[in-house]
């Protein structure tokens, strides 16, 4: 299966870009992940064909950076910042809340948490990595939206209702 | 009771839709720009310096001193914005480009001026999608203008064009692009690595092309000093060392977190956080602050009257940093904080240099194994000998900066990790907060 036409050229757009094809090889990576979900060795070797590189540049590049993808994920992915200051605000206990809510077992402990929901359409992640919504926390993203201020029950609430929502509108893992 | 202040860089606090080009203008927007084209580049370089502006990233080196480091040699140079806010604690650079997004650009133009710059970069965390995407279109806007473009339609001091394109580029996930030479690394399509130095970035930067890297903040402070002046500038803040407004992030146990832009050298510590946070949410005293997220040594309670500008906190036995101010109260147990830290820094290593690697491996494990109930009181001593081999062994500051939560805090607050000791049931993840 090969990537889309307008992924190719997006691809290409970004080739274009700039002064060096590699500089585009982080964003076309991205581009490939956006259509197909996560970053299989056979689409890694396609966007380095796109983009003009050795497959082995895009290899380093999806083993190195944390929000490439080279395995499957669930089509919501859920990532709550368990760092310091939203630690301090309860984001362990909003996270223990959403997977109680969502009947996910979280697996693991500090900062490499991790559950997903039986069907596997939604996934929880506690991550020790800052998204800089301290101000606004306890907060998460789902998928590369922010969600903030998960301060109270209500809010959690309402958060999981959408998660599902989310989750039944997504195509079926399994 | 708050200072009497009124914001230049953030001027529009709890806005949360970004500033337009036209209501920009309104307000003195890209004049700077105009003064500074009307000017040879060095004598913009010049007034950058005289305003005293430091670097805001956390490294606090003057920006018109790095600016003069760029050689006048014929070809590209390149401005890079460093936009990878990843300190914990910190979300001030995300509000400017958020918000003010035109502030970063008319900064980005005057820097480019300086150093003969025609392509920009703006290299941003990946998970800043919504800054990013406000950015293009400030761009799009300021180039319908032409304000920016190969070339715009505004004229330089010669009398030739001004050509200036910026180009915006979303990380993946790493925090060390913080790092200027890791950032140029990933900028050109690799593994975000620091590279060794010298060659340093002014002389053998993005494609081995002169380049100056500098910080959102920093940059957003340039148009006022080319719009007001010198002089204007420095009445804010506490000259010589401490000039300019700077961004506090406030966050951890405060009612009200947020930035909040202050001058320097204006407010101490205490008042940030009472009068401006409004103290805690428990109405417990304070037990220590981490002024620069989590990467300078922890303030004990008894500096909280402590200045904000360099110096001040520097006397507090820490350093300003990004200005990213953790606040916790007399519940933390730092060991359990620690911990935390520590565990950020391991899983940021990137891995190049083995003093970090390794190390922060063990700066992780051996504090878990205390707060978990399974340490012992050598514990402390392998803690600080593993902390002496890693820092001033690494190529960036990540290693030092790693070390950090567990010097400070054993210096401190060293009954925090003894009382762990005498516990029976496990504790690693109490409760820190209300």
């Amino acid at each position: 299966m090969t990537l889309s036409a307008a992924t190719v050229s997006a691809i290409a757009a970004e080739v274009a870009r700039y002064p060096s094809k590699k500089t585009a090889l982080l964003p076309s990576l991205k581009l490939a992940q956006k259509e197909r979900g996560w970053l299989s060795t056979e689409t890694l070797g396609e966007v380095a064909d796109l983009v003009g590189l050795p497959h082995s540049n895009a290899i380093e590049l999806a083993t190195f950076y944390a929000m490439l993808f080279t395995e499957k994920v669930a089509p919501v992915r859920v990532e709550f910042c368990i760092q310091l200051p939203c630690a301090l605000a309860g984001a362990e206990q909003a996270l223990a809340k959403t997977a109680k809510l969502l009947d996910v077992e979280i697996h693991g402990k500090h900062g490499t948490r991790h559950g997903h929901t039986a069907d596997h359409q939604i996934e929880l992640h506690g991550t020790v990595e800052c998204y800089g919504g301290c101000h606004r926390a306890p907060m998460c993203r789902v998928g590369d939206e922010y969600v903030e201020n998960l301060k109270t029950d209500a809010d959690i609430e309402g958060f999981v209702k959408d998660l599902k929502a989310r989750a039944a509108a997504a195509p079926k893992q399994h | 009771m708050p200072i009497d202040y009124q914001p230049i860089l953030l001027p529009n606090p709890g806005r949360r839709h970004a500033v337009t080009l036209a209501e920009y203008e309104a307000r003195g927007g890209y004049v700077g720009l105009k003064n500074a084209l009307a000017k040879a580049p060095d004598e913009v370089t010049g007034l950058v310096k005289d305003a005293g502006l430091k670097g805001r990233g956390g490294a606090g080196f003057p920006t018109g001193l790095k600016w003069s480091f760029v050689p006048k040699v014929a070809g590209p140079k390149y401005l890079v914005v460093n936009a990878d806010e990843s300190e914990p604690g910190t979300f001030k650079d995300r509000e400017i480009m958020e918000i003010e997004p035109h502030t970063l650009l008319e900064g980005i133009a005057i820097g480019s001026y300086a150093i003969g710059c025609e392509l920009a970069f703006i290299y941003i965390r990946g998970e800043y999608t919504v800054a990013g995407a406000r950015l293009e279109a400030a761009i799009a806007e300021a180039k319908k203008a032409g304000l920016l473009g190969l070339p715009s339609q505004l004229k330089k001091a010669d009398g030739t064009p001004f050509a200036l394109d910026i180009l915006v580029y979303l990380g993946a996930g790493a925090y060390i692009c913080g790092e200027e030479t890791a950032l140029i690394e990933s900028l050109e399509g690799s593994r975000a690595m620091p590279r060794s130095r010298p060659p340093f970035p002014a002389v053998a930067g993005l494609y081995m092309k002169p380049t100056v890297v500098n910080n959102v903040e920093t940059i957003a402070n340039v148009p006022f000093i080319l719009e007001k002046g010198v002089e204007a500038y420095k009445a804010i803040g506490n000259p010589p060392n401490n000039t300019g407004p700077k961004i506090f992030c406030l966050s951890g146990h405060v009612k009200r977190p947020g930035n909040y832009e202050l001058p320097l050298g204006k407010v101490t510590l205490r008042q940030l956080i009472e009068e401006y946070g409004g103290g805690t949410p428990s109405g417990r005293p304070v037990k220590g602050v981490l002024p620069a997220g989590i990467s300078a040594p922890i303030i004990h309670h008894s500096q909280l009257d402590a200045v904000l500008d360099y110096d001040g906190i520097k006397g507090a036995g820490s350093m300003l940093g990004s200005a990213s101010f953790i606040v916790m109260d007399d519940r933390v147990n730092m060991a359990w904080a620690a911990t935390r830290m520590v565990e950020f820094f391991r899983h940021e290593s990137c891995g190049k240099c083995t003093p970090c690697r390794e190390g922060t491996d063990w700066l992780e494990k051996t504090p878990y194994r205390i707060v978990d109930g399974g340490g012992k009181e050598s514990d402390l001593d392998t803690l600080m000998y593993v902390t002496k081999q890693i820092a001033g062994n690494t190529l960036c500051a990540l290693g030092d900066f790693a070390t950090s939560p567990v010097v400070a805090t054993l210096k401190h607050f060293r009954e925090d990790y003894v009382e762990q000791f005498v516990k029976i049931e496990r504790k690693s993840d109490r409760p820190a907060s209300s």
